[in-house]
Order: C-alpha cells, then structure tokens, then sequence
C-alpha cells in the first residue's frame, strides 16, 4: 500500500504539473490531490477529470482579474460544446478562462483573456470538447510571434490534453503504462521484465516538471510521432516523461547488477533535461518489439546484374521499414548502350533502375511516422552521370525522373583538379573499368590514367562543362550534394588496413545526410547510431564567475555517460539484414554530433562568424572528440576493442586531426588543456571499442524537440514557419524578441518590418548595429565563414558533418567558387545548397510593401477612428496594448 | 522592316532622320502607342517601354513548377481517417470552385485582357500566366481525379458552377464584370477605358485577390492542422503564382494611372468600393455554404472578418483607404507570410529556382 501512495502522489504531480512554484493555492491542490486518488483508485476517468476542471473554476474565479470576470459574465455565447460522452451542453466561458489562465501563470506578457477571446470567436457549434482544447492549443501558438511565452502556454496546454489522453487509459504511472505496452504487444519482454523487477525505483524517477521544459512545437513532434499508441484505440499509452524514461530503460536491460537502475534513471534524467537526445530511431523504437535503433544504413553498389540489383531494392526497402535513412551507391551498375551479354542487347544504364528505387522507397512508409528516404551515390566518372544528375529536374521526361531520391555526387580529387586547369574528363562505363569504384588517392589516379590511355572511356567531355552541370542541378534542386571521396577515404578511421584478400578498404558513399561516412563492400551494409548534444544546454551552468561561459566540464561528463549508451545500441539493435549485423559488430561504429551551435552564440552574444565563436566552435567539437575516445577506450578496457582495431589508422597512433592540415599546410594543434598524450597512451594500451566516434547530423526533428537550432546551422531566419506531417508552426527568435524587449523595440511595427523583410533585422535603423550583426541569418553570414568554421571542426569528426550551404541568388560562377573552397578546405563533405524562391508570396497579414503601387502622394495613411465596439472587442482582446484606450 | 526597332520615338527627343527616310512603310513617329491601353499590336521590343513588366515575366519563369512534383498519397489517407465530415465539406466545395476558378481567370485573360494590353513585354508576362492558369486548371483536376473516386460523383464536382448556388453566384459575379467588356473590339473612349481598368481590377483584386485568397485561407487552414499536404503544397505554388498574377495587374492599373489620371476620378473609387462590396458579400454566401456544417477553428463570423480584411488591404493597394477597418483574425494565415522551412522527411521544398546562369569561375565572392 506504501508503494501506491508514492506512486499516486507522483502520479498527480503529473496531472497537475503546471505550478514549480508552489507559494500560492496550497488548498486548492490538496482538494485535486483528492480528487485525483478517487482517479486511480477507482479508474473513473470522465468523473475524474470534471472534478479537476470543476476544482479550478473555483479557484480561478477568486484570483480573477476585473475585466477577466466582465468578460466572463458578457452572457452566454450561444455556443454548444459534445463532451466526451456525447452529451451537448453550453459552452462554459469559465471553465475555458480558467484552464487558460492557470496555464499562464508565470508565463510574462501572456494575456490569457486574449487567448480565451479568440477561441471562443474561432468555435463553431456543437464542437467536441477535444476540439475545443485543440483550439485553444493553436491559437496560443498563433500568437508565438507577439510573445514567445505563448509557446510555452500552448505547450503547457498540450501537455495537460496528453496527460488526459493517458490516464483516462487508466494508467496512473510508468509501470502500468509499459505493462500496457506489453500487452498490446509493443514493449519488449526484456523492457518489461526489467520495469517490473524495478517498478518502484523507476516510477520513483519520473518527474513531470520537466514537461515545462518543452516549447510547443517540441512537445507537439513529441506528441503527433514519438509517444507509443495503443494499437486499436491509437491513443498514447506514454506521457512525455514515460516516453524518455522508456528509452533509457530500453537501452539498460543487458547491463547487470543493480546499476543497471541506476543508469536508466541518469540517463532518463539528461535525456528529459534536453541537454542530449539520441536519434529519431532510437527515441521510436528502443524498448520496444522492433529496437531498429540505427538512423543511418550505407549500402555498396549492388553488383553489375538483375540478381544483384533486385537484392538491394529488397535491403533498401527492409533497412527503411524500421526507420533507417538509406544511401547507396550506384557506381557499378553499367551504363547506357553497354552489352547485357545474356541477350546480345544493350542495356539502358542506370536511370530506369534509379526509377524503381525511386517508387520503391517512396511506398515503404515507416511505421507512418515518416516516409522512406534515399539518396542515391555516383562516381564522377560514371557514363550515366549527366542523366543523374538530371534525376530530380522538374521539366523534361518525367519518365526519367526520381522525385523521392536525393543524389549525390561522389567526386574525385582528379576531377576537381581537372576542373581548375580547364582539361577534358573522361567518363567510363563501369562494365569495362570495374576496378576504379574500389580505389581512391594514388591508386586511382594511376588507374584512372592508365585506363583513359587505353582508350576505355566512353566519351570525354570538358571537365568545367560537367561542373557547371553540377552546380546547376545543386541551384535548381537543391540535391546534387557535393562529397568528397578522396579526403573522405584518405582521413577515415577504418581504411588504414586491408581486408584479409588483401583487397584495400574503401568508403565508396555517405548516408542519407552526407555526415556518415564507414567502409562498404558486399559482405558489409554500414550502420551508424546517432545522438546529439544540445550545446546550448552547456552554456552558463557553471557556478559563480563562470556563470555565463561555457561548461566545458559538462559537456565532458556528458560525453562519457552517453558514449557507452552509443556503444549498446549496436549490441540491443535489431539488424534487418545479415550484411548491417556483421558489419556493425566489426567496426561498431557510433556518431556523437550536436545541434544548437547557434544557441550557444546567441546566449554569448556572439555573431556566427567572428572569431570568438569560431574558436569556441572548434574547441567544442575538440572537446566532444577526446572525451569521445576516452569513453571508448575505457569500454574497451571492459569489453575488448572492436574486431578490427588492428586495421584502423588510431591503432597506427593517428587520431583524425593528425590527419588534417591547417589552410597554410601546417599540422593541426589540438586545444592544449586536453591531456591528449595520456590519452594517446590509453588508445595504444587498451584500443578502442568504437572504430568511429563523431558525426554531425541534421537534427531537424530532435532540435525541435530539444527547442534549439539545428545542428551547426546559423538560424535561417529569426522569424520563419516549420511545416512538418503535424503541420505548420510559427517559430520566432527569442533571445532577439528578448533583446529587443529589452530595448523597448519589440512591437507591431518591428514585426511587420521583419516579416517584410522575410525574417531579416538588417538595415532596421532602429535596432543597434551590435545586434544586427548577431542576428544575421544564414544567408547572410559569409558562406566562406562557414567553410572554414567546418573545416576547422572537421579536424576533430572521424566521421563527417551535415554541412548545409546557402546562397540567396545562385549562379554558376558563385556555386563553382564556393565548391572548389570546399574541396581545397579538406572538407570531406556538403549538404544541401538552400537557395530561396525568385519571387514571393504577397503578405496577407503585413501590409504590402515592394511591389504595390501607390497613388502619388505615397502609402494611404490610416486615420484611425475607434466605434465603441471596436474600443470594446480590442481591449477584450487585449487589455493592455489597446490603443483605442490611451 | 517594319520591325525594326526605332531608336528614338517621341517627338521631343527629335527623331533620327537618317533612320526615319529609310522606313517607309511605318511612319517611326506612329509605330508605338503613346499608352498602354492605346489600341493595336506594340511589337517593339526595344527600346522596352515597360521593363519592369519583363522582369516580372522573368522571375515568373524561374518559378516553374509542374504537377508531377506532388505527392497526394497522404491526402487520400487523410480524407479516408482524419477530416471530419464538416471539413469533407469544406474540401469538396474548395475544389469544386477551384476547378472552375482557374479557367474563368484563363478566359478573361485570352478575350478580354491579353488584347488591349498593348506592350509586348506585357503580353509576355500574360502569355505565362495563361501557361500557369493551365498548370492551375491541371493540378485541380489531378486533384479532383484523385480526390472523388466515384465518377458519378466527380462529374457532378465538375459541374460545380452549374449545380451549387454559392459557386455559381461568384460565377455570375465574374460573368458580369467579363460581359462588361468582351464586346469591345478597341478600347478608345474614356468610357471604354474606364469598363476595361474596373475588368482588370476586378479579376485582380476580387478574383484572384479575394476569391482565391479566401480560398487559400481554408487550404492554409487544413494544413495548419498538419492536414492535406498534397493540396497544400500545390496551393502553395499556385499562391505564388496568384501573387504574381495580382502584382502584375496592380502595375499595369499603376502604369495606367500615371498615363491617364483622369480616369481615377472620385466616380471610378465609389464604384469599386461597391464592388469590393459585392464581392465580400458574394465570397461570404460561399463560406457560410463551406462552413456550413460547423468546422471548429473557422468560423463564418471570423471569416467575414477575415475577408473584409483582404478587401481593405486590396484597396490599400489601388491607393484607397480602408472601406472595412477589419482585423485579421486568423493567425494561420501569418503562418503563409514568413519562409518555410522543410526538410527531405516532411514535404517537398517549394523554393527552388528553376532559371540559373553563369559561367564556372574560381574568384567571385560567397
């Protein structure tokens, strides 16, 4: 009976969870507290929560302002609401007041009356309490812009809606929610066993506060795609809280001994604090029946005939099930107008393959949460090349065409070169030079040559002439991503062996993100488990003088709790194919990045490209690096290294900056507080356990979560929407709303002025120039700033980074400069080249500016005259910044 | 010969007279109308009397979208689990207009617009948009095909205009500002100019700036609640190309207005204020047939708002000030004004430029 009462008194503090602060309305709780015992104890859930909402109306009505109260008794609406058992009855103005203004508290500059008015305006007749609280989400979330803490209102509304969702399941606490799970045959056995050996400790853990830490579109993603549904019902069995506790669980249940516990629940702890979130498939499906955890799976060109072919697109399609993004090379497959022996006819290259892909990915839909995706790798001397790159064109054959693939270009360093003195390139059909996919460096150049003395190509053509095509195809699609196979093969970790044939390793491809980059061959698909730190986390959590600098010593501690987490994945994960399993225990290889980068400027006031924040960008990124592989040798003191140690360039005592040059050709000196000798000795004494230790993914969807700006990214705007499959939703820069608050500048005119200007502050006289130059966005911080912050990184990614690039106006000539920086900078890498529409949308809600005509004499000037019902509905809509008032 | 470009054709500059003897079959001084709305086929290219008409034209081709891009798979599902019926509703009105909106539009560009518009840069500008009205008549009929199953069904979805009363009403209103013009072989008089510049505004900023903005507002709607991303993304273009459409007339009633003052005249201001009326009132009996079954989150109350507030913001354009004073009431719609942000998981990116130029070189500034 103990047990319940703590579990129970948990529970509530779930349900509750909207006061940290618990000053005021301590009877008011304990009346709910009662309220929500007779819940779980009886499992009356309707019941329950109309005596949760009838307790607040009370409550509420005693702290109400005087023109919340006038507004409230302004008479009925008309209005009906259906509740949950069909029965209709009048809207009750209070009780939507009340659950608004108990959300705000706390929340500064958010008017809950304004919220109120709005939803009821919004309310058609006869809606279903369900949509009403859904209103009353999106139209607090509709008014992010004016206020950030809107965000947190609407989130805090959300939360209360899924909390609902949950215990009207009748499931008061975490273990009943994974008993729920198992039963309904989504949570693992082990999951399960471990939860109910350790029940009480692990509800124990949950803290329900931590919902707080959400902005709303963050708890929205959690909500629409992350929390587990109940199969038949499709509600959510999960909260947030059992949802991170779940994950860790899952990835706690092959430890032994009673630590085990203990790890789950500090893991459980950082990952709800948002200062680290793993990947999307880990956060889907770890503890449940299909752990595929791994985000990325890198597949070898399937070999040259329909066998061969056919295979892969059964891989592909089984990888991309479970929530795998996929690359895969192409570069063996022959080319058009070769011989296909078998019939003495000629085959039709490679594009109609690329279109089965191509329908092939798009039909398998992951679990519904997301669509597959792919991209597709070929070698720059590939024949075909020029029809790939026409792939994803939007004009011309649309039977040669792939809309649902990425592509990418996978470029020798002899092509660029080739591109600077302006000589011919040849192109091969990989029939005839079957050997130049598996060589790179030295040893493809002189294969290269020797092959276009013999006369094999299929044709030649000015090497320009093809880059131009290239960087046309990256500035009309955005795909077309430019990667490097020489640095990629030349600084990675696995190729510093051969296999036991005597063949050498090689990266023949990157991943669906262009950061993952791990040696491919028939016998072996690569995989990689992804997590990232949210680096604005680590700013300012130091104690006394070093209160707003960066904690260095956090981010330590952190990297060495999550690695091992990492390193499980490969041991839990459920592999689809033997070939990602055989390849995966060999190199277990794991991909530590971060997201938030700009945060972390932000919080220090420092604009992207200075060089404040590039030093402190690299000596990050040094930091994450050696922590990175003393986690790793320290697992490899307890497991062993990984099986093929013996092969890499560490076991040889090189470490990835030793790999890099400074732009000058100097060596790279790591940040000299790192005890990097010691650490030198630990890798040589007890090896790794982890052939690869860091790459920088996108972090679109878990940078939502978290709340912060994707991976190294500048914001792109600081004013801009995120559509997604649960929507649109408004996103506003809040450390420059707060600057500016703090300046008395942020009001309606400076948001019309940033809409205009599509989410940029510069050239708006009246904010300061200091912050004008932080709050540049993307497309206007120097692209060559961003190269070489990359570059600088790089020399501490044994991987690689999702480098996206963004040029406003492309041409040809711009996009061939930045690119051969790129490639001279040593970067292994790009992303995607984000360019902006020709022409834009007219503002419906901003007055129109730019084109619009106006008569002579200038913009129509508004006299504005207030009747008495617009004084009334405006200060109804909000009190304070009435205009009609003053 | 004769089209041969004169270099200099108003009379004040003084004409080359070199030039003017060889041309003999066109007097130089006559070969370009004094203004655009002067009667005839202008075929001088240079020198460009209306460049920013070009440019329009220009930018327009680097939007270039096509149908094959978008993906409706979701929407079936969509419409199979998630809408409610009342938003059924909603959608199968939406489209019933849509379907037949596009092509009115196309029809009084062809018959009415593209001949008295004498600028042959304009004409290009109208020869795309006539492109795009088809590629908007294309994506509505895709959409329609998928969307209704049952042909029985989908013909009478065609047949919109015919059988439903709130879309043959705003049919009627078009029908009444295209017959106010498509006798009209040559526009001379005052009069006559003054019939054509209401048609122009009424199909830019009624039509096109009302219309199809409201229209877009239930499309905006769906999608803010993650639903129809199909129709959304092609709506998406199609809102582009819509703006563009509205800019471009507002520049041609702009270039009017500075080449014939005389025709804004107070008469000219009241009888579009009445228009603007009528076309409120015309889209507001539409919504309360879409709405009609109750969709939370849109009522017709805030949509009235809603699109008296487009009405005022369209006269603002023409230089007028409001007739409404209404405020915008729905904050999805502030969602279509800042820059989206997508990623390859979600949808597709809609910002890519399709027109890029340049030669490969090693030394220009990113």
């Amino acid at each position: 009976m103990r047990t319940i009462v703590t579990k129970t008194n948990k529970n509530n503090t779930t349900t509750r969870g909207e006061q940290p602060s618990r000053t005021t309305r301590v009877t008011d709780e304990i009346t709910e507290d009662g309220a929500n015992v007779t819940l779980i104890e009886t499992g009356t859930g309707s019941d329950a929560t109309g005596t949760t909402d009838g307790a607040a109306t009370l409550t509420d009505a005693a702290t109400m302002s005087d023109t919340l109260r006038d507004a409230t008794d302004a008479g009925p609406t008309g209005m009906r609401v259906t509740k949950r058992n069909g029965a209709v009855e009048p809207v009750d103005l209070n009780k939507i007041v009340n659950a608004i203004a108990r959300a705000s508290e706390g929340l500064l500059g958010v008017d809950p009356m304004r919220v109120a008015t709005r939803t009821i305006s919004a309310l058609a007749d006869g809606a279903t309490t369900r949509e009403l609280d859904e209103l009353s989400i999106r139209t607090a979330a509709g008014l992010i812009v004016d206020e950030p803490n809107y965000s947190k209102l609407a989130s805090r509304l959300l939360a209360t809606i899924v909390d609902k969702e949950v215990r009207n399941q009748n499931i008061p606490w975490f273990s009943e929610s994974i008993k729920v799970g198992y039963e309904s045959g989504i949570v693992s056995q082990e999951v399960y066993d471990f939860v109910d050996a350790n029940a009480p400790e692990l509800n124990a853990a949950i803290n329900s506060d931590r919902d707080r830490s959400f902005e709303f579109f963050g708890l929205r993603t959690v909500y629409d795609r992350y929390l587990l549904r109940h199969p038949e019902r499709r509600d959510v069995i999960e909260t947030p809280q059992y949802f991170f506790l779940r994950v860790a669980c899952g990835l706690s249940t092959t430890t032994e001994g009673p630590s085990a516990v203990d790890e789950a629940v500090k893991f459980y702890d950082l990952m709800s604090s948002l200062a680290y979130l793993p990947s999307s498939p880990t956060l889907f499906n770890s503890g449940t029946t299909h752990s595929q955890m791994s985000s990325c799976y890198l597949l070898d060109s399937p070999e040259d005939s329909l066998e061969g072919i056919y295979k892969r697109y059964t891989d592909i399609a089984k990888l991309s099930k479970f929530a795998g993004g996929i690359g895969v090379a192409w570069h063996r497959i022959r080319a058009k107008g070769s011989l296909i022996t078998g019939t003495n006819g000629l085959s039709n290259g490679i594009v109609p393959w690329l279109r089965t892909l191509d329908s092939s990915v798009a039909a398998v839909n992951q679990g519904g949460r997301r669509k597959g995706a792919a991209c597709v790798y070929l070698e720059s001397w590939h024949a075909d090349i020029e029809d790939f790159l026409e792939l994803r064109d939007n004009t011309g054959d649309h039977a040669r065409r792939t809309h649902n693939l990425n592509i990418a270009n996978w470029v020798p360093d002899l092509f660029m070169e080739r591109v600077e003195k302006d000589w011919q390139w040849s192109l091969f059909d990989p029939k005839k030079a079957p050997h130049l996919t598996d060589l790179y460096g030295k040893e493809f150049e002189s294969a290269y040559l020797s092959a276009e003395e013999q006369g094999l190509f299929e044709k030649q053509v000015p090497a320009r002439q093809l880059y131009s095509r290239m960087m046309r195809t990256l500035a009309q699609t955005g795909n077309g991503w430019m990667t490097f196979k020489d640095p990629s093969n030349e600084k990675c970790n696995q190729t510093g062996g051969t296999n036991k044939d005597g063949s050498p390793r090689v990266v023949h491809l990157s991943n669906l993100c262009t950061e993952i980059l791990e040696v491919t061959d028939q016998d072996n698909t690569a995989v990689c488990n992804l997590g990232s730190l949210n680096l604005g986390a680590y700013v300012g959590t130091g104690a006394g003088a070093e209160a707003t600098e960066f904690d260095f010593a956090r981010l330590g501690r952190v990297v060495r709790q999550v690695v091992p987490f990492l390193d499980r994945v490969i041991d839990i994960n459920y592999y689809p194919t033997p070939e990602a399993k055989f390849s995966n225990e060999k190199w277990r290889p794991v991909g530590l990045g971060l997201m938030g980068l700009q945060d972390v400027f932000f919080k220090k006031g420092f604009a992207f490209d200075s060089p404040e924040a590039r030093d402190l960008s690299a000596r990050i990124s040094a930091h994450i690096y050696f922590h990175a592989l003393w986690a790793s040798t320290e697992l490899a003191e307890t497991y062993g290294p990984h099986e093929a140690f013996d092969g890499t360039r560490a076991a040889q005592g090189k470490l990835q900056f030793d790999l890099w040059t400074t732009p000058d050709g100097n060596t790279v000196n790591p940040p000299a507080e790192l005890d990097w000798d010691t650490l030198r000795d630990r890798i040589a004494e007890r090896g790794l356990r982890n052939s690869l230790l860091i790459a920088i993914a996108p972090t679109a969807t878990i940078a939502s979560i978290a709340g912060c700006y994707e991976c190294i990214e500048p914001q792109v705007s600081n004013l801009f929407k995120r559509e997604t499959l649960s929507g649109e939703f408004m996103q506003i820069n809040r450390y420059l709303v707060r600057e500016l608050q703090a300046c008395g500048l942020w009001d309606e005119r400076m948001i019309s002025e940033i809409k205009q200007a599509e989410g940029s502050i510069q050239g708006i006289d009246r904010i300061p120039e200091e912050l004008q130059e932080v709050y540049r966005t993307a497309w206007e911080v120097p692209q060559r700033q961003l190269i070489d912050m990359a570059a600088e990184r790089g020399a501490f990614i044994d991987q690689s980074q999702s480098l996206n690039l963004f040029m406003e106006t492309p041409t040809i000539g711009k996009l061939s400069s930045m690119y051969l920086h790129a490639w001279k900078s040593g970067l292994k890498t790009t992303y995607y080249l984000r360019s902006r529409a020709a022409t834009k949308i007219n503002k419906s809600t901003a007055p129109s500016g730019g084109t619009a005509p106006t008569p002579e004499g200038g913009a129509p000037t508004e006299t504005k005259t207030f009747t008495d019902e617009e004084a009334m509905a405006c200060s109804l809509e909000n009190p304070e910044s009435c205009e009609a008032c003053d | 010969m004769a089209l041969i470009d004169p270099i200099y054709t108003d009379d004040s500059r003084g004409v080359d007279t070199e030039l003017h003897s060889l041309n003999t079959t066109v007097p130089v001084g006559d070969a370009r109308p004094k203004h655009i709305l002067d009667p005839g086929f202008d075929l001088t290219l240079r020198p460009m009397r209306y460049p920013q008409f070009f440019d329009m034209y220009k930018d327009a081709i680097k939007n270039t979208w096509t149908v094959d891009e978008i993906d409706f798979s979701d929407d079936l599902v969509d419409l199979d689990r998630k809408l409610m019926p009342a938003e059924k509703h909603l959608v199968s009105r939406l489209v019933a207009f849509f379907a037949t909106g596009d092509s009115i539009v196309a029809n009084n560009l062809v018959l009415n617009l593209y001949k008295h518009i004498n600028a042959p840069e304009a004409r290009m500008f109208l020869s795309r948009q006539l492109y795009e009205e088809a590629l908007h008549v294309q994506f509505y009929l895709t959409l329609l095909d998928n969307y209704i199953p049952d042909m029985a069904e989908r013909e009478a979805a065609f047949a919109a205009v015919e059988n439903i009363p709130s879309i043959k009403a705003k049919a009627e209103f078009c029908f009444k500002w295209m017959d106010s013009v498509d006798t009209l072989e040559a526009i001379t008089t005052q009069e006559e100019r003054r019939r054509f510049v209401m048609n122009l505004i009424c199909f830019a900023t009624c039509i096109e700036g009302l219309f199809f903005f409201a229209a877009f507002a239930y499309v905006y709607f769906l999608r803010s609640k993650g639903l129809l991303n199909g129709l959304a993304d092609g709506t998406n273009w199609v809102f582009r190309d819509e703006s563009c459409h509205m800019n471009f007339a507002l520049e041609v009633v702009e270039t009017v207005r500075k080449e014939e003052p005389d025709l804004f005249d107070e008469r000219m201001e009241a009888d579009i204020r009445a228009m603007m009326h009528d076309a409120v009132d015309c889209e507001h009996l539409f919504a309360a047939d879409v709405l009609g079954e109750g969709v939370p989150g849109m009522s017709l109350k805030d949509t009235r708002e809603y699109l008296e507030y487009v009405a005022d913001t369209r006269l603002h354009l023409l230089g007028y000030q409001s007739e409404f004073g209404s405020k915008n009431p729905f904050s999805f719609m502030e969602l279509q004004d800042v820059q989206g942000l997508s990623n390859f998981f979600e949808r597709t990116v809609s910002s890519y430029q399709t027109g890029i130029s340049g030669d490969v070189s090693f030394d220009e500034d990113f």
